[in-house]
């Protein structure tokens, strides 16, 4: 038994799901289910589609390089069983899932760090522009509180003129 | 052609919406793209496959899948008449053969539930006993082929899937 990874998206393909696909140049392309399978066939690339592995490793929203991953690599070589070596596999596969669930963390955090900052300064401009939505002119120009600075604005008289047979 | 196609498409598909102005030209390519995706059936007469090995055919009809009522699948036996032959072969175009499915399309599952499935249908000529006449096979095939005992064909295999 062993666990594949999808071509697609690589997530695990376990015994008993998906398809294989042999091309004719004897690649074979696993699929875990038949969303990745259909986008196959539809030729997209799974490095531009946006949910895949591949798409988030290549655009670093996810960990790229690190040693918990050597662990995963396909070995071809079957071991001889012995139990003991078989229960201390055991417990480092959780171990090391761990620890690999950490490091994820702690990546996601430090990309995602300066996001509060940016949506209070984002939040603070929005306030500004769009307090006319939220409270009724007049009430701004009557309670001093409420009303942003003034901006003055120079206006010429005959632009003045011009303006009013536009506004009918 | 094209819109007569969609027009079938639309019977099963309930895709009514497809027939309305602006969006039917972009909607009419993607329903190209989902119109390729076929639903692959068993090898029956008529069905035209390639022959994979040095025998010297090049396409045979099947006239009989031997085994199966609605068709043969990967791995089974067919009786077909070559179509198309190299000019000097070991057979000759009109004569009836056996085969054997190495490659079929339609997906066919494994004894761990999972399925597999290859990019054409193609046969390797055997004899009356089983025995490949041919002296290559190319192509990958599958490992179905041990339990159906046609061994010599996984030895001169290429790949086997």
């Amino acid at each position: 038994m062993r666990l594949e990874k999808c071509w697609f998206c690589s997530s695990t393909v376990y015994p008993g799901h998906g398809i294989q696909f042999v091309r004719n140049d004897a690649k074979v392309f696993r699929f875990c289910r038949s969303k990745c399978h259909k986008n196959f066939k539809m030729k997209r690339n799974p490095r531009k589609v946006k949910w895949t592995k591949a798409y988030r490793r290549l655009n670093g929203k996810d960990m790229t390089q690190d040693s918990t991953f050597e662990f995963e690599r396909k070995r071809n070589r079957p071991e001889r069983y012995d139990r003991n070596l078989a229960e201390n596999t055991l417990k480092a596969i959780k171990k090391i899932d761990k620890i690999r669930v950490a490091r994820e963390e702690r990546h996601h955090s430090e990309r995602m760090s300066g996001k509060r900052s940016k949506e209070r300064k984002e939040a603070a401009v929005e306030l500004e522009q769009g307090i006319h939505m939220v409270k009724a002119p007049s009430v701004l120009a009557q309670d001093q509180s409420l009303t942003l600075p003034k901006i003055q604005v120079r206006v010429s008289q005959p632009q003045a003129e011009k303006n009013q047979p536009m506004e009918e | 052609m094209a819109f007569f196609r969609n027009l079938g498409r639309s019977l099963m598909g309930g895709l009514g919406n497809n027939l309305s102005g602006l969006s039917s030209t972009s909607y009419e390519m993607t329903c190209s793209n989902f119109l390729s995706q076929q639903l692959r059936t068993f090898i029956q007469m008529r069905t035209v496959l390639k022959v994979v090995d040095n025998s010297g055919a090049k396409k045979v009809m099947c006239i009989q899948a031997l085994k199966g009522k609605k068709g043969a699948r990967l791995g089974d036996t067919i009786v077909a008449s070559v179509k198309e032959a190299m000019p000097n072969g070991k057979v000759k175009k009109g004569k009836v053969v056996y085969g054997v499915v190495v490659r079929a399309a339609m997906q066919r599952g494994r004894c761990d539930g999972s399925e597999v499935k290859f990019d054409d249908n193609a046969v390797v000529l055997v004899d009356k006993q089983g025995q490949p006449i041919g002296t290559r096979v190319f192509g990958p095939v599958p490992h179905e082929l041990r339990k159906k005992k046609h061994v010599k064909i996984l030895t001169l295999a290429e790949h086997i899937a």
